[in-house]
C-alpha cells in the first residue's frame, strides 16, 4: 500500500513514516501544499495522510483538488486544530476519517487497516491467531468451525493487539484505544489484565494462548 | 433598603420633626406675639391718655373729682387716674389682680407715673388676661393647618423629584447589574441622564465589564492557543516513544523507563486536551441541537465505567424517569459531564459503598437530577472550591488533573444548568443538578 503523508512537522512526519515502513506501507513525504498537490498528481496513493495547518495554507483546500487525481485513495485529517466545524468539514468535502492530533500511531494503523476492509474491499480470508482464526469484519473468533464468545471489549483489545503482532502493547496503549479519551488516569490498574484474563480463560478451553504474552512491567504482545 | 425609601422616610421624618417642633413651640410663640402686641396696645392707649392730659389738662378726666376710673362693660379693660401722693417714678408692665366692682379679676396692668403742673399722678390701664390670650387657640390651630398643608405640598413634591431623579439609578442598575451572565456579551447601552454622578456611574461599570470581558477574551484565547500548541510537541513525543519502544535492541530497563516516560506524557496529553476542552466550550463551539433521555445517557456512562465499580464492588441505583428528556443539548458534553461526576463518584467512594441517581421535584418546583455517594465527602472549608482549575481536594495521592468538574462546571453553566454540591467529610456528596425548564422535559 502506498501513502502520503502531508504534514509540514517533519519530525513528526518522519516518525510516521518509520512506523509505517514497518507495517509495510510505502510512505512518500510532503511538507506543504503544493509539495502534496505534485506528487499527488505524479503518484497513485492508496492513503493519503492530510495536516491541516500547513505553511501555504489550509489542509482542507487541497481536499477536492487531490480527490480529482486520485478519486480511489482514502483520506485521513490529521490535526491540532480538533474542532468540530474542522471536522464536519473535512467529512464532507470526502475524508474517510479524521484523528484528532496527538494521536497514536498505533491508532492510525488500525484506523487504516479497517479503511483498507471497508473501502478496498479486501476481502480477508479467516486470519489465524495460533490454533484459532479471527474475523475481523465480523469480529468473531473460531476454533475450527466453533465460535467462541468473547464480549466486546474483548475482541477489540485481542484484534488490536493481533494487528499489532510482535510489538508489545502497553496497558496505557491497550486501554486508550477500548476506553478512549475516557481512559483512566490510573494506568497501573488492573483492568487490562482482568480483561486479558478472561480471554485466555475462554481460549484456554479450546487450545493452549501461548502466542498471547505477557511482558512483565511493560504489557502484553501477540507473536506470530 | 432602597435608596428610594431612604430618601422618603428621611424626607417624611424630617419634615414631620419640623411639625412636631412647631407644634410645641406654638403656644410660646403665639403667647409671645399676643403678650408683645398687648404691650404695644396699651402703649398706645399711655400715650394718647397723655397727650390729652397734655393738651386738655387733667381735669379732663378727673372732673374735679379725686381720681378717675372707667372700665368696659364686661370688665374687659379699664383705666385709672389718680394723684400720686408718694413722690414715686414707675413705669412698668405687670400682671397683677385688681378688684373691679367686687370682681377679683387678673390683668396685664400698664403703670406710668407722671408729673403733671408740679403735681404727680399714677396711670393704670388693664386688660384682662382672659381677653387677651382668647385668640391663642383659634390661632394656634389656623397656623398648624396652614402648617400642615404647606408640608404635605411640599412633601407631594418632593416625593416626585426624588422618583424622577433616582430613576437613571435604577435603570443602571436594571439594565448593568440584574439579570447580567457572566460573560457579559450582550452591551446594554448608556443610561439616558443629566446628573453627571449617574452618567459617570454608568459609563463606570460599562468600563468595567468590558475590562472583564477582555481579559476572559485573552485568557480564553490563550488556553485555546496554549493547549493547542501543546498539541504537536506532544505528538512528536509520543509518536517516537512509540516508535522507540519497539526497538529491540533496548534492554528491559530502558523499556521501562519509557513507558514511566509514555504515562507522564499522556497525563500532559490529558490536561492540554481538558483545557482544549473547556475554552471550546466557553468558545460556544459545541452545537446544541440534539435530545437525548438522562436515563439513556446515565446507562451508557455506567456501561463503559462499569468495570471501575466491580472493583470497588459499588452498587448503584438509576431511578430517572424514562419519559423524560433533554432537548437543546449536546450530547457528548452531556455524557461527560454525567461522565465526569459518576467518575468521581467511584474514585472517592469507599469499598462496598453506593451511589444513586435519582430525578427529584426540588422545593422551588423545579425538576432535579441528584447524584449522591457514599464516598470520603469534601470539608467545608475545600467545598467553594472544587470547581476550580486545577484544584484537587482530600486526595493522598496524586489522581486525575484536577479538571474534571471544571468541564462540568464549564458545560453546566453552557446548558444553564444549575450544579449545587453538598457534602459530608466521612459520609459522602450529593450534586444536585437543576435544568432549565425548557430544556428538561417529557417527552411528546
Amino acid at each position: 500500500m502506498k501513502v502520503l503523508i502531508v504534514e509540514d512537522e517533519k519530525t513528526l512526519a518522519y516518525e510516521m513514516e518509520d512506523f509505517l515502513k514497518k507495517a509495510f506501507y510505502i510512505c512518500d513525504l510532503a511538507h506543504n501544499i503544493k509539495d502534496g498537490l505534485d506528487k499527488i498528481e505524479a503518484n497513485s496513493y492508496d492513503f493519503i495522510l492530510l495536516d491541516l495547518g500547513l505553511p501555504d495554507g489550509d489542509g482542507l483546500s487541497l481536499l477536492p483538488k487531490a480527490k480529482k487525481h486520485n478519486p480511489d485513495a482514502a483520506y485521513i485529517i490529521l490535526t491540532a486544530r480538533g474542532n468540530l466545524e474542522d471536522r464536519i468539514a473535512g467529512l464532507d468535502l470526502g475524508a474517510d476519517d479524521y484523528l484528532p492530533k496527538p494521536f497514536s500511531l498505533l491508532e492510525l494503523q488500525s484506523r487504516m487497516q479497517a479503511i483498507s476492509r471497508r473501502k478496498f474491499n479486501v476481502k480477508e480470508e479467516l486470519l489465524p491467531l495460533g490454533t484459532f482464526s479471527l474475523d475481523l469484519q465480523k469480529r468473531m473468533i473460531f476454533f475450527n468451525a466453533d465460535q467462541i464468545e468473547l464480549s466486546r471489549k474483548e475482541f477489540d483489545l485481542l484484534s488490536y493487539l493481533f494487528l499489532h503482532s510482535n510489538r508489545v502493547l502497553t496497558r496505557m496503549q491497550l486501554s486508550e484505544h477500548i476506553w478512549g479519551t475516557f481512559a483512566d488516569d490510573d494506568y497501573d490498574s488492573n483492568y487490562i489484565d482482568a480483561h486479558i484474563k478472561n480471554i485466555r480463560k475462554k481460549l484456554n478451553a479450546w487450545a493452549p494462548t501461548d502466542f498471547l504474552e505477557t511482558v512483565r512491567g511493560v504489557g502484553y504482545r501477540i507473536k506470530k | 433598603m432602597k435608596l428610594s425609601s431612604k430618601l422618603i422616610l428621611f424626607i417624611t421624618g424630617s419634615k414631620l420633626a419640623v411639625v412636631l417642633l412647631f407644634i410645641i413651640s406654638l403656644p410660646f410663640l403665639v403667647d409671645g406675639i399676643v403678650s408683645e402686641y398687648t404691650n404695644y396696645s396699651l402703649r398706645r392707649q399711655q400715650e394718647k391718655v397723655i397727650s390729652i392730659v397734655n393738651k386738655n389738662g387733667v381735669n379732663h378726666y378727673l372732673q374735679g373729682d379725686n381720681s378717675y376710673g372707667s372700665y368696659t362693660m364686661l370688665k374687659e379693660e379699664y383705666i385709672a387716674l389718680e394723684p400720686d401722693s408718694q413722690n414715686l417714678h414707675i413705669d412698668t408692665i405687670k400682671v397683677a389682680q385688681r378688684l373691679v366692682e367686687k370682681d377679683t379679676l387678673t390683668y396685664r396692668i400698664l403703670i406710668h407715673t407722671f408729673n403733671y403742673k408740679h403735681k404727680n399722678y399714677l396711670l393704670e390701664i388693664g386688660k384682662t388676661t382672659t381677653s387677651i390670650n382668647q385668640y391663642n387657640k383659634p390661632l394656634q390651630r389656623i397656623a398648624l393647618f396652614v402648617l400642615m398643608g404647606l408640608i404635605a405640598l411640599s412633601l407631594l413634591f418632593d416625593l416626585l423629584f426624588t422618583r424622577i431623579l433616582i430613576r437613571p439609578l435604577g435603570k443602571i442598575i436594571s439594565s448593568k447589574l440584574i439579570n447580567r451572565k457572566f460573560p457579559f456579551k450582550d452591551h446594554s447601552p448608556p443610561v439616558q441622564t443629566s446628573t453627571d454622578d449617574f452618567k459617570y456611574l454608568d459609563e463606570s461599570l460599562i468600563l468595567l465589564m468590558d475590562q472583564i470581558n477582555d481579559a476572559f477574551e485573552k485568557e480564553r484565547e490563550f488556553t485555546a492557543n496554549a493547549s493547542h500548541e501543546l498539541m504537536t510537541p506532544i505528538s512528536i513525543l509520543q509518536n517516537k516513544m512509540e516508535n522507540l519502544i519497539d526497538d529491540e535492541e533496548l534492554s528491559d530497563a530502558a523499556i521501562m523507563r519509557i513507558v514511566e516516560m509514555m504515562k507522564t506524557l499522556n497525563r500532559l496529553k490529558k490536561i492540554s486536551n481538558a483545557l482544549l476542552l473547556i475554552s471550546r466550550i466557553e468558545n460556544e463551539q459545541f452545537a446544541k441541537s440534539y435530545t437525548a433521555r438522562p436515563i439513556d445517557l446515565v446507562n451508557e456512562v455506567i456501561e463503559e465505567i462499569s468495570h471501575r465499580l466491580e472493583e470497588k464492588n459499588l452498587t448503584i441505583t438509576v431511578r430517572l424517569e424514562v419519559e423524560k428528556a433533554l432537548t437543546g443539548i449536546n450530547k457528548d458534553l452531556l455524557f461527560q459531564l454525567f461522565y465526569n461526576l459518576i467518575n468521581n463518584a467511584i474514585k472517592y467512594n469507599v469499598e462496598n459503598g453506593s451511589i444513586l441517581i435519582e430525578s427529584k421535584v426540588s422545593a422551588q418546583g423545579d425538576d432535579v437530577i441528584i447524584l449522591s455517594d457514599t464516598g470520603i465527602g469534601i470539608s467545608a472549608d475545600e467545598l467553594p472550591f472544587i470547581f476550580d482549575r486545577f484544584r484537587k481536594t482530600n486526595l493522598s495521592e496524586n489522581v486525575g488533573h484536577g479538571l474534571g468538574l471544571s468541564i462540568v462546571k464549564s458545560i453546566g453553566l453552557y446548558h444553564n444548568i444549575d450544579i449545587q454540591v453538598k457534602s459530608m467529610p466521612g459520609t459522602g456528596t450529593t450534586f444536585t443538578l437543576t435544568f432549565p425548564k425548557e430544556t428538561y422535559k417529557t417527552k411528546a
